[in-house]
């Protein structure tokens, strides 16, 4: 039997490492009779380096689950620990901090600033971040690099197509070098081919070490990553889909 | 996030909605513009009228006939001042230097075949020293001729080119309502001053106009329109003042109201300054309503701005915005708007002044208090204004600004 080398024992410990560790989280918005149960009891941990999607029917609770997770949203009771911090104790501020620091965001519907260059869209977090602006321009455009735009700099959004818009927002959420990317609908503007485009850059950072959470509905989205999350009536009803157990799941 | 780079992402905001914020600004614009031209013109008017005051000279006191109330309500005002009177301030009132009565008429002016309407100014021959006039040509009456009724007459400088164009008055006959005068001087120009006009005058003894054209109307002596007095000097208007009351109240035997009433320079010059400083701060108070309007309009478009980019502010939320921020953007952007309106409606206000300026004899200038003071007015509109929009879009909630679609 071999021994593990001590860069295999490292990055064991390391994949060990909690991202994200949700503890019977509720989300009930309105009271009295108009009162809507969004989460009812959430328990899930994701760990470091994992590459997972969210799956369920809309209602199911799985884009609040993706707020909450965001540090877009509180829970309303429960506990939810991002990077072994307890997000209930930071205030407004703190949270943003967090989401400019931690967190990469992507939208379905890109969310780039139409009077903003590709390049300046991918620099913002970094100005919210207090970076130099001679570190941000090179930052921003090593990230643009990574999505294959580099060609692209000081096209502003409107001249792009929506696969490279969404890949500009790919190099956005990841500028700021966070510990988890989370795409909400990454794909759900998309066509077939720029939808594989940007799973495969999802995938390429993830083999990075970056953990991605990404909702979807599209079951042949959700195949591509490595564990489905299901969600059900607000609750986790399977935490570890495999893409065969989803194609049965979806047959029944 | 510094302000440095605030400020240019709010000017890049801004330029990407030129027309938007133009349409914005034009009310700050047009507020800024006439708050500066107001104030300039009207600090330009009471200038004038200022100047217009001095140049009857300081030291001058005007006694009318009649109390402030008399001469207020009553059209024909008492004549309750005599010959006798001037002759006594002059002679009894050691402050003043100099008296000149008046007794005036307007009368037809006829030389030869031409002829025309004046004014005839019946006084004595003090009228020069006391109203500081020079004689250009010939000479002034003197107390002979105030004695012997003589029908002689002193032509403004106006009225002698009327009448004579290029010709030598001096010694011509003059034919006054019937009476046959001779021309013994020409005074010098000197324009007009707060509506009396000497250079279109003639002047004549004061005797001579009591006489002869206006007719003795007082059992008391000659009735006189006014007298003019000239201190000695500005330290003693005050005194001259206090002493020629005195010296009337004895004569008139008065207890009760004076039926006399003194005015200075000074009095006219508090007035006038009443007047117009009432009137500024009217127009001021117009300029400034109208500059509120403009911040109103800003919080408006503002508001307008924070709802359509809600996704905006949503999207910046979710990467890294702190409240802090959002706030910081949209105020910083209102008050670059009101600023910049500020700046382009005081170019334009300071632009119109000059024109004014330039147009019509007020000698405006631009006062660099009321541009400090505009500036400054309308950028704190702008962060007074732009607080409540920036609030707003602060406290968006990041997920409800993102699904908005």
């Amino acid at each position: 039997m071999k021994t593990p080398s001590l860069k295999e024992s490292l990055s064991s410990t390391l994949e060990t490492r909690e991202i994200i560790r949700l503890e019977n989280v509720f989300k009930i918005y309105g009271s009295g009779e108009t009162e809507v149960q969004a989460l009812a009891g959430v328990n899930l941990v994701i760990k470091k380096g994992e590459y997972c999607s969210i799956m369920g029917a809309s209602g199911s609770g799985k884009s609040t689950a993706m707020n909450i997770i965001g540090c877009l949203d509180r829970p309303t009771s429960g506990r939810y620990y991002l990077d072994n911090v307890d997000v209930a104790k930071l205030d407004d501020t703190e949270l943003a901090h967090i989401r400019n620091q931690k967190i990469g965001f992507v939208f379905q519907q890109f969310h780039l600033l139409p009077q903003l260059t590709a390049l300046e869209n991918v620099m913002l977090p970094m100005v919210y971040a207090g970076v130099k602006p001679k570190e941000r321009h090179y930052r921003a455009t090593e990230a643009l690099k990574r999505v294959g735009l580099e060609k692209r700099l000081h096209n502003k959004p409107n001249q792009l197509s929506g696969g490279q818009q969404q890949r500009v927002a790919i190099a956005r959420a990841i500028v700021n070098r966070p510990i988890l990317l989370l795409a909400d609908e990454p794909t759900g503007a998309l066509d077939s081919r720029t939808t594989q485009e940007v799973l495969n850059i999802f995938s390429e950072l993830n083999a990075t070490g970056i953990t991605v959470v990404m909702v979807t509905h599209e079951p042949d989205v959700a195949r591509q990553t490595q564990r489905i999350i299901y969600f059900r009536d607000g609750k986790v009803i399977y935490s570890h889909l495999t893409a065969d157990q989803l194609l049965e799941l979806g047959s029944r | 996030m510094n302000l440095l780079e605030s400020l240019q992402m709010a000017g890049k905001t801004l330029l990407a909605n030129k027309l938007r914020s133009a349409l914005t600004m034009l009310g700050i614009i047009i507020g800024n513009a006439s708050v500066i031209a107001m104030l300039g013109v009207g600090e330009a008017g009471q200038k004038f009228v200022n100047k217009q005051l001095e140049s009857l000279g300081p030291n001058v006191l005007f006694i009318l006939p009649g109390n402030r109330e008399t001469q207020r309500i009553s059209f024909e005002v008492p004549k309750t001042l005599v010959l006798a009177d001037a002759q006594a301030i002059a002679a009894q009132v050691p402050t003043v230097m100099g008296v000149a009565p008046e007794l005036n008429t307007r009368q037809v002016v006829t030389y030869r075949n031409r002829n025309t309407n004046a004014s005839i100014i019946g006084t004595t021959p003090s009228f020069p020293k006391v109203r500081e006039f020079e004689v250009a040509k010939g000479r002034f009456f003197t107390d002979i001729d105030i004695k012997r009724n003589n029908q002689v007459t002193v032509l403004g400088a106006d009225l002698a080119e009327r009448l004579f164009g290029t010709q030598n008055p001096i010694g011509e006959q003059l034919r006054i309502k019937n009476s046959s005068f001779q021309i013994i001087g020409v005074l010098e120009a000197k324009g007009s001053s707060l509506g009396a006009n000497y250079d279109e005058a003639a002047l004549i003894p004061l005797t001579t106009s009591a006489n002869r054209l206006v007719g003795r109307n007082s059992p008391y002596g000659i009735a006189l329109d006014y007298i003019v007095a000239s201190a000695r000097n500005s330290q003693s208007v005050d005194a001259a003042e206090f002493q020629i009351t005195n010296l009337l109240r004895l004569r008139h035997k008065i207890t009760g109201e004076d039926d006399f009433s003194i005015r200075s320079q000074k009095d006219a010059l508090q007035i006038v300054g009443q007047i117009t400083g009432a009137l500024t701060i009217m127009l001021a108070a117009i300029a400034a309503i109208s500059l509120i309007v403009g911040g109103i309009g800003i919080m408006n478009i503002m508001l307008v701005s924070v709802t359509e980019r809600t996704q905006e502010i949503g999207l910046r939320k979710a990467i890294g915005a702190t409240e802090r921020d959002i706030l910081l953007q949209f105020v910083i952007e209102a008050i670059i708007l009101s600023a910049a309106g500020g700046l382009i409606g005081t170019v334009i206000g300071s632009g119109g002044i000059l024109l004014v300026g330039a147009l019509t004899p007020l000698k405006t200038e631009i006062s660099p208090l009321a541009v400090a003071i505009t500036v400054t007015t309308s950028g704190s509109i702008g962060l007074f204004f732009g607080v409540l929009p920036a609030r707003r879009a602060a406290k968006l909630d990041p997920i409800v600004a993102l699904r908005t679609t």
